[in-house]
């Protein structure tokens, strides 16, 4: 009897993880094919304003998720502008005036470049596993693709946004949208994820598009130009010396 | 006939000095006084106008729906154009480009990296345009505490409690950096060329005013303005001619459904204004109005007195033969002398103070500070039409009224009495 | 006494001239009073309303608090130890959390203050006891300012973005439970003001505080980690800008004194002229001429005795209604960030009044005695003849 029991508890119990894979699982398959050990990708990020779009050209090298270089290429105004990233530190280099500025503290939470992103949302650079604790809600349709829909609720205090919801491709285990909540339920920003592409051996979303759902406008639209993954990268492009070359 | 009186004015000192002197001391007087009323009660109103409001004020729709948050990425395109225009189409007014903004201003190490950082407010004025009165009429020459005007591009003026806070004197670096009119990073590196004080200590934590072109290269606002400021020649804002150019102005672009497309703003309709300068123009005119009844009667007593003086002198005429309306006539005729030489030199003196005082002001800030401050510790008179002439209202006519009063006494009295006063 | 009883009948003997003379003493009187009254007015009621309506008997602020840089407003904050709590308890301290927001009216983004306030504080006239909560509602206060500013009335809702203490974002819609009008621009402008737990709760920081307004008992002092500003400290803004009033003012009642001082002079030196006469008078039946120059002293100083008397005849009348229905101020001077009320009451203190009389008297009494030193140096049986030079 007693044997019986443990007998239906086990397989209710492993069912729950067979019939589809646990949240957790794709969370972490979207890690492994998201994240590398290093890349190096060049981008564009169109900003709509009220007085018309302009686009942003940068490239940018990062190691792991805690060190990323960054160099905007146009438009010309921009160009040569060098941003460097480590750990929870930032600077920004311009050569027109030759002057390296720390952005630190609040200054993090100003949005780059009018777009809908402050630094702040560039530089969260945690996992998601390790932040969030993940609960596969449903599979829905997104963009005629079938998708795993989790609800992501954080298990840390420090986060940005208590909760997410994200919908992850059943194949490709890449996000197509994601959804950002404020604690009390409010949804803040949406961010739309599409043209996957197979690079290196990875399927990996080229288009995102950014949007503040609290204030008017079209967002911002970020497209990956090209990207190579495990590049060797210089140590030395990780150092505020590197900014003024 | 006159020129007679006069000799007689000129060669009697009791006749002519202390009277004239009375009534030029006492037009002086009224004049300085109404200039300094008009002076004090539109101070307020200038310091508006002179700051953000303009007498009128030209901006895109979209800027002047949030005008408070400086949005400069909704300024006014082909600035320099426009303000062309604006000079010959309105040419009583001056036009100046203003850009208003926030930024952080940096200041660097020897490496060129941060060494402290503050909150800015900043404007872009016109300091180098040949005759450009921007410096002037936000009071910057008077407020500078440390080092002097910008001279050259690239310098700027900065707060002088930020400056302080960290230790940077004229001749060092910042830089500041903030956001473009298209919301790119900016950055410029300017030098300081001096420190003032506003006297407002959110502007005194942190404040820059650099060029109006310094601005645009920084803010990547190449021919865009945030706003264009009108300003009538003469210094005085008259509401109805404002509104006369608002109106006409703003028709223009009636059928316009562009939210770029310019407004235009008389200085009533900013910052709330309106009811504040109907109220100052009214308690102004009371109190001029006081002023003038109170020096008119001080006047008119004059001439009481300066009649009355003359009761001997009249026996005397009196007993020569002459006639009686011939000597009233004459008294009339010298106190008119008198009270216009009293009312031309008196008037002419109030205005001139009144002009140095409206120029230069008078401080009645700290002296111990170490330099004035932008907003109104300084008092300045405003001299308008009406001071060229109000002045005569004591002088001439009070003055003319108390002889002619005075006067009457020579009817009145016979002729035996006014010889008993000659009384050897 | 001879003195007073001569300037008296002399005066009055003169008649029209004197009343003129004395007329435009007092209005200058008169006036001095009165724009001193408004000024003491306006200086008072601000710095009353700044005192109900903001500041209390002074503030204990969080040493990282600094009003002005609002991006030290989230470190800027301690729980409140126990005595402090004892305080609050007492109704001597009322704790504020202030932090930052953005609010979306229309759906434009606009940087707001958060404030909360305790619903059942009585130290501030801010009527925080509409923030009582009913239901699930998030009750929140605003200035009139402010609603103008967000185009926001009672009952309207308005979405609120903050960050609570880990930096998480949050939102929520709030309902604007009272529109209060008040003359101090700094509770007012891009600020809301929500019942002081539910901030505390949105914030994830329970029990604690930025600032505290001290009420009536506290006895002052700072309770580290919180340093005491006093209200003098508070209130400095507001004295530099009502002392640069009062300096402008001056000079008005500078120039009408002066009027009003030349025509007693120019009276005097007509009296002395047409009455040399009883001057020698006077020093022939044995006064010493300074007795005499004393005599015209005097009675250039009963003008200005006079002129008090019939200014107060009138003015009092005026000064008093005045100071009863106020002087009406347009709404919009309110703007300038500086308390000003709707309508000032002009205060006449008793110093003020003392203070101005004597400056009338004093000044009559100079002018009056400047002509009338020549006489010292009259000869008395010139002046007998009635000869003066």
């Amino acid at each position: 009897m007693k044997n019986t029991t443990i007998l239906i508890l086990s397989i209710l119990f492993l069912s729950a993880f067979s019939v589809s894979p646990g949240a957790d699982e794709i969370l972490k398959k979207v890690e492994e094919n998201m994240s590398s050990e290093n890349r190096v990708f060049e981008s564009e990020m169109i900003i709509h304003g009220r007085r018309g779009s302009r686009t942003i050209t940068s490239k940018t090298y990062s190691v792991g998720d805690k060190q990323s270089f960054t160099e905007y290429l146009s438009p010309p105004r921009e160009a040569g502008t060098k941003m460097l990233k480590l750990e929870s530190q930032l600077w920004i280099y311009s050569p027109s005036t030759d002057r390296t500025i720390q952005i630190s503290g609040h200054l993090l939470r100003q949005s780059v470049m009018g777009s809908d992103l402050s630094y702040e949302d560039m530089m969260d650079d945690r996992k998601l596993t390790e932040i969030y604790s993940a609960r596969l809600i449903g599979e829905e349709k997104v963009d005629e693709r079938n998708t795993y829909a989790l609800e992501l609720t954080a298990k840390v205090e420090d986060v940005a946004y208590h909760r997410r919801k994200v919908w992850v491709d059943t194949e490709r285990f890449v996000p197509l949208r994601e959804e950002l909540y404020a604690k009390s339920g409010q949804l803040l920003k949406r961010t739309t994820l599409s043209d996957v592409q197979k690079i290196d051996g990875r399927w990996f979303p080229t288009v995102v598009v950014f949007k503040d759902m609290l204030k008017q406008g079209d967002g911002t639209e970020f497209r990956m130009t090209s990207i190579q993954f495990d590049q060797e990268i210089p140590e030395y492009l990780f150092t505020k010396a590197a900014l003024k070359q | 006939m006159i020129r007679f009186l006069i000799k007689g004015i000129m060669r009697d000192k009791n006749r002519s000095l202390l009277p004239i002197l009375v009534i030029s001391i006492g037009v002086f007087l009224t004049v300085l006084g109404s200039c300094w009323f008009k002076g004090i009660f539109t101070d307020m109103i200038d310091v508006n106008a002179n700051f953000s409001t303009g007498h009128v004020k030209v901006m895109t729709r979209a800027y002047a729906e949030n005008v408070d948050q400086m949005p400069n990425d909704l300024a006014l395109l082909g600035a320099s154009e426009f303000v062309r225009e604006l000079n010959t189409t309105y040419p009583n007014l001056e036009w100046v480009e203003r850009i208003h903004f926030g930024g952080l201003l940096d200041v660097p190490d020897a490496n060129g990296e941060t060494r402290g950082q503050g909150m800015a407010t900043g404007w872009g004025i016109d300091f180098f345009s040949p005759g450009s009165n921007e410096p002037e009429r936000m009071n910057i020459p008077g407020s500078i505490v440390q080092g002097a005007l910008p001279s050259q591009p690239g310098e700027a003026l900065i707060s002088d409690d930020f400056a302080r806070r960290f230790g940077i004197s004229p001749g060092s670096p910042v830089t500041l950096f903030g956001s473009t009119m298209y919301g790119g990073m900016a950055f410029a590196n300017f030098t300081v060329a001096g420190t003032v004080r506003f006297g407002m200590r959110a502007l005194d934590r942190g404040a820059i005013i650099i060029d109006i072109t310094d601005a645009q290269a920084a803010l990547d606002m190449a021919d865009a303005t945030g706003e264009i400021l009108g300003f009538f020649r003469d210094g005085q804002y008259d509401g109805e001619k404002a509104a006369a150019i608002k109106e006409a102005f703003n028709a223009r672009y009636e059928g316009d459904p562009d939210e770029f497309a310019p407004t235009m703003l008389r200085l009533n309709d900013q910052n709330g204004l309106e009811d504040y300068l109907a109220l100052s123009e009214s308690i102004s005119g009371i109190m001029i109005f006081v002023f003038v009844l109170a020096m008119s009667i001080v006047l008119w007593n004059t001439g009481l007195l300066g009649g009355l003086r003359r009761y001997n002198e009249f026996g005397i005429r009196l007993a020569m033969g002459e006639e009686k309306g011939h000597i009233y006539r004459s008294l009339i005729t010298e106190s008119v002398l008198i009270g216009t030489i009293g009312s031309v030199a008196g008037t002419a003196l109030g205005l001139a103070a009144a002009f140095y005082l409206q120029e230069y002001g008078l401080d009645f800030g700290d002296a111990v500070q170490g330099g004035g401050i932008m907003m109104p510790e300084v008092f300045r008179t405003r001299v308008g039409p009406e001071a060229f002439y109000i002045g005569f209202i004591p002088g001439l006519f009070s003055m003319v009224l108390g002889n002619a009063l005075s006067g009457i006494g020579i009817y009145k009295r016979r002729t035996s009495v006014l010889i008993k006063e000659l009384s050897v | 006494m001879l003195a007073f009883k001569l300037a008296f009948k002399n005066i009055f003997g003169a008649g029209f001239r004197t009343f003129l003379n004395i007329a435009v003493l007092s209005f200058a009187f008169v006036i001095i009073i009165w724009h001193n009254g408004v000024i003491d007015g306006w200086n008072q009621q601000a710095r009353r309303d700044t005192i109900e309506w903001e500041i209390g008997q002074g503030q204990l602020w969080h040493p990282d608090f600094d009003p002005l840089d609002y991006l030290s407003y989230p470190d800027a904050h301690a729980p409140l130890s126990a005595p402090i709590k004892a305080l609050v308890d007492e109704g001597q301290l009322a704790p504020i959390l202030i932090t930052q927001a953005s609010a979306f009216p229309q759906g434009r983004m606009q940087g707001v203050i958060l404030k909360g306030i305790s619903p059942q504080q009585h130290i501030l006239k801010i009527p925080s006891s509409k923030l009582e909560t009913s239901g699930d509602e998030a009750p929140a206060l605003i200035g009139t300012r402010m609603a103008k500013d967000i185009k926001m009335k009672e009952g309207d809702q308005l979405l609120l973005r903050w960050r609570d203490k880990n930096g998480t974002f949050d939102a929520l819609e709030i309902t604007i439970a009272g529109v209060f009008n008040c003359n101090v621009p700094t509770i007012d402008g891009g600020q809301i003001w929500l019942p002081l737990e539910r901030l505390r709760e949105m914030t994830g920081l329970p029990g604690e505080a930025t600032i505290l307004v001290a009420g009536d008992g506290y006895g002052g002092g700072g309770q580290p980690p919180w340093i005491f500003k006093n209200q003098d400290y508070l209130l400095a803004d507001l004295d530099m800008i009502i002392q640069s009033k009062k300096g402008g003012g001056a000079i008005i009642y500078g120039l009408l004194l002066i009027i009003a001082l030349l025509a007693i002079f120019d009276t005097q030196v007509l009296s002395i002229f047409r009455r040399q006469k009883e001057i020698g008078t006077y020093i022939a039946l044995g006064m010493t001429r300074w007795q005499v120059v004393g005599i015209f002293t005097v009675e250039g100083s009963v003008y200005s005795i006079l002129a008090i008397l019939l200014g107060a005849l009138y003015g009092g009348p005026l000064l008093w209604y005045s100071a009863k229905v106020g002087w009406a101020m347009p709404a919009a001077s309110t703007d300038m960030g500086i308390s000003i009320a709707e309508r000032i009451y002009p205060v006449y203190g008793v110093g003020l009044i003392l203070f101005t009389v004597l400056l009338v008297v004093l000044t009559a009494t100079i002018v009056s005695f400047l002509p009338a030193r020549k006489i010292a140096r009259l000869n008395p049986t010139d002046a007998l003849k009635g000869k003066v030079q």
